[in-house]
């Protein structure tokens, strides 16, 4: 028989799973000190993965709704207030007992949560509060919390969360209002955006003021703010996406924008499409959103020469890239400094500082790539070593894109190497 | 052939007192057989024990290693290969002999083998603090967490500042096979050989964590490969979730299906 707890877990921990942004992020480090009360540790970087389920995903957090009863109708959602799930509540005690207890026994790295939209705004976003605060104030917890802010509640409340959470997020869900006004109609793409630009200058005013008396201002959300987007439910085109992306990261400094593909859940609404948006585009996304903010590519870049403004599906951003500009190529190895280096398809960040290191001592031939473990197959076009030049013709084909199709490594966050 | 057997675990410190005086002798790397504690002992060579040799050659070298050195080196020893003491005489051989900058030689064959091993136990040592699980008990009228945990390599000892940190203000043990760790709050306890019956095999919240695990799988998304890399078999038996691995792998169609059906009526 299942108990109350286990029936409510069961029902809020599923309404959960279609959130992509599961991973913790980097929130500095601390712990509790030596006579120092409280439980947890937050290690730097972006947090253990305790358990990977069989769909492969990492782990982390306890990420659950704190209720899946909500008095909005975003067609997109499972728990809108026209579908007919199962619906439960958890109470405040519960969620913090729960968190409490899944810590202790080194199954989590902390709680991650959400919640439908019960009676109002504030009042749900309140008791979400007095979750993370009884956690920081009760129980001296230190390990991470993240908390999915509640669109439209008050400035004041959401300040209050920033004092307890390590990372505030809010889910912009479409990226036109066009698209919410048909997909989500109580919901403004302004009011998103006012708060998380409200929340923005919280931020970094606590990270670099002090009050009069000198002291450092308490922590505000350590981890910043992330988001998520749904991909394949409205028509907008990749660069559309994209393009508020880039927005996102520029104006209100996001950590993170996360993609969801659109997948059809249960009891639908009927405007929504019938087919789930493809994988691989979500995918696509993923690596393209890096390449902007590690691989120092611009948007046009990245977009140049695609299809109705859609990044190819066949090969990853950065390899379609290269194909459409082979005449950079080859680029020499053991010459070429790291911006043109990271420019080589099948060359991941981590490889690019190797060949870095490695060339001080020696000048790189096609056997210490092995020793790299570097993908050959993918790089043999595009790249000269000591003893090694691509036959002239390679680059010259017209099915090197074909044979280029399945080179593909991919990590588990997605990003093409 | 001098022949070397470390009998303690993970054995930096053995190694280290051998090796030096080895290398002051002048003994190159391929007259020494390291033989570790897991190794069977040879008939032949029963009553040799590894001790120092005294010094005898009037030109000493100068031992010197990079500081990195020592960290690396510590990080090797606990790896399970016992070929790890052979391997790591040799670079500090070649280090003194033949290249003072050999780590950074990422190409080399003895730092691709060396660095390999560290990036194995590195591994082991970031699987355990992600793997392990505690169950609760209670001893002496104290709530105590205990957990049992096999590390592929002898990474007990490199993961315990972060369960004093995290956990510092529980009582808690960590039993592995070769050794278990015990906490007060205030100081490890190390204990050799424990005892594995002393683990409880239940925890009243296990099942909690085991319906939070079924439920965040999407059946519709079976990525089973991906899940394998990052959580190979042999660390299932750590996991209490991972007992309903095959069960939801095997109702995963089915599931799919179902959820299917559901969107189509
Ligand atoms: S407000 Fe959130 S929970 Fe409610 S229907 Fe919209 S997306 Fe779903």
């Amino acid at each position: 028989m299942q108990d109350k707890i286990e029936t409510k877990l069961e029902i809020l921990a599923d309404a959960a799973k279609y959130d992509a942004s599961c991973a913790s992020g980097s929130a500095g480090k601390r712990s509790a000190g030596k006579g120092e009360k409280g439980i947890g540790s937050l290690t730097g970087g972006s947090g253990i993965c305790h358990s990977f389920t069989p769909d492969g995903r990492c782990v982390s957090l306890l990420k659950i709704l704190m209720t899946n009863y909500c008095i909005y109708d975003c067609h997109y959602c499972i728990n809108r207030i026209s579908s007919n799930v199962r619906r439960a509540r958890f109470t405040v005690q519960e969620v913090v007992d729960l968190t409490i207890n899944f810590y202790k026994r080194n199954y989590i790295e902390g709680l991650f949560l959400s919640s439908g939209i019960i009676k109002d705004p504030d009042y749900t976003m309140e008791s979400m509060v007095k979750i993370a605060k009884s956690l920081r104030v009760d129980h001296h917890f230190k390990g991470y919390i993240h908390l999915k802010t509640i669109p439209n509640a008050s400035p004041e409340l959401q300040e209050e969360a920033g004092l307890y959470a390590d990372r505030l997020s809010i889910n912009i869900e479409m990226p036109t209002q066009k698209g919410l006004n048909t997909f989500a109609p109580e919901k403004n793409i302004s009011d998103i955006t006012g708060s998380m630009g409200r929340l923005r200058n919280k931020i970094s005013e606590h990270k670099t003021s002090k009050t009069h008396t000198g002291k450092r201002l308490p922590r505000f959300a350590p981890g910043g703010q992330s988001t998520q987007m749904i991909v394949g439910a409205d028509a907008s085109d990749d660069k559309t996406i994209l393009n508020s992306s880039v927005d996102l990261y520029q104006t209100h400094k996001l950590r993170r924008v996360y993609y969801s593909a659109f997948s059809p859940i249960p009891d639908a609404s009927l405007i929504l499409p019938l087919k789930p948006a493809p994988l691989i585009r979500e995918h696509r996304l993923y690596q393209a959103d890096w390449l902007l903010r590690f691989y120092d590519f611009s948007l046009d870049e990245i977009l140049q020469g695609t299809k109705n403004n859609m990044l190819d599906m066949d090969h990853d951003p950065k390899l379609a890239w290269a194909l459409r500009n082979r005449h950079l190529f080859p680029i020499d190895i053991n010459k070429a400094d790291k911006k043109l280096l990271l420019r080589i398809p099948g060359l991941g960040a981590l490889t690019v500082q190797k060949i870095i290191k490695a060339r001080k001592y020696c000048n790189l031939s096609w056997s210490d790539l092995t020793k790299m473990r570097v993908p050959l197959g993918k790089v043999k076009p595009f790249i000269t070593a000591s003893d090694y030049r691509p036959p002239a013709y390679l680059l010259d084909m017209e099915s090197l894109g074909n044979q280029l199709k399945n080179t593909e490594q991919l990590d588990l966050f997605g990003r093409a190497v | 052939m001098k022949i070397i057997r470390i009998s303690t675990l993970p054995g930096y410190e053995e190694w280290k007192d051998n090796a030096k005086s080895c290398l002051l002798d002048y003994i190159p790397p391929s007259s020494i057989a390291w033989k570790d504690i897991n190794e069977p002992q040879d008939e032949l060579f029963a009553g040799i024990k590894s001790k120092k040799t005294p010094p005898s050659s009037p030109h000493k070298p100068v031992l010197k290693v990079p500081k990195s050195f020592v960290e690396l080196a510590q990080t090797a020893c606990c790896h399970k290969d016992p070929e790890r003491f052979s391997l790591l005489y040799k670079v500090f051989w070649r280090i003194n002999f033949e290249n003072r900058k050999l780590l950074s030689q990422s190409l080399d064959d003895d730092i691709i083998l060396l660095n390999k091993m560290i990036k194995e136990v590195r591994r082991d040592s970031y699987k355990i603090t992600a793997f392990l699980r505690f169950r609760e008990t209670l001893y002496e009228g104290k709530e105590h967490y205990v957990a049992w945990y096999e590390p592929f390599h002898y990474t007990l000892e490199r993961a315990l500042p972060f369960f004093t940190k995290r956990f510092r203000n529980m009582n808690w043990s960590i039993l592995t096979p070769y050794r278990a760790a015990h906490w007060d709050g205030e100081n490890v306890l190390l204990q050799d050989n424990p005892d594995p019956s002393q683990v409880p095999d239940e925890d009243r919240i296990e099942k909690y964590w085991l319906t939070y695990y079924a439920g965040i799988f999407n059946p519709a998304r079976v990525k089973k490969s991906a899940m394998l890399a990052q959580m190979p078999k042999k660390y299932w038996n750590n996991l209490p979730e991972a007992k309903l691995i095959p069960d939801l792998l095997h109702n995963s169609e089915a599931k799919a299906r179902e959820m299917i059906d559901k969107i189509k009526a």
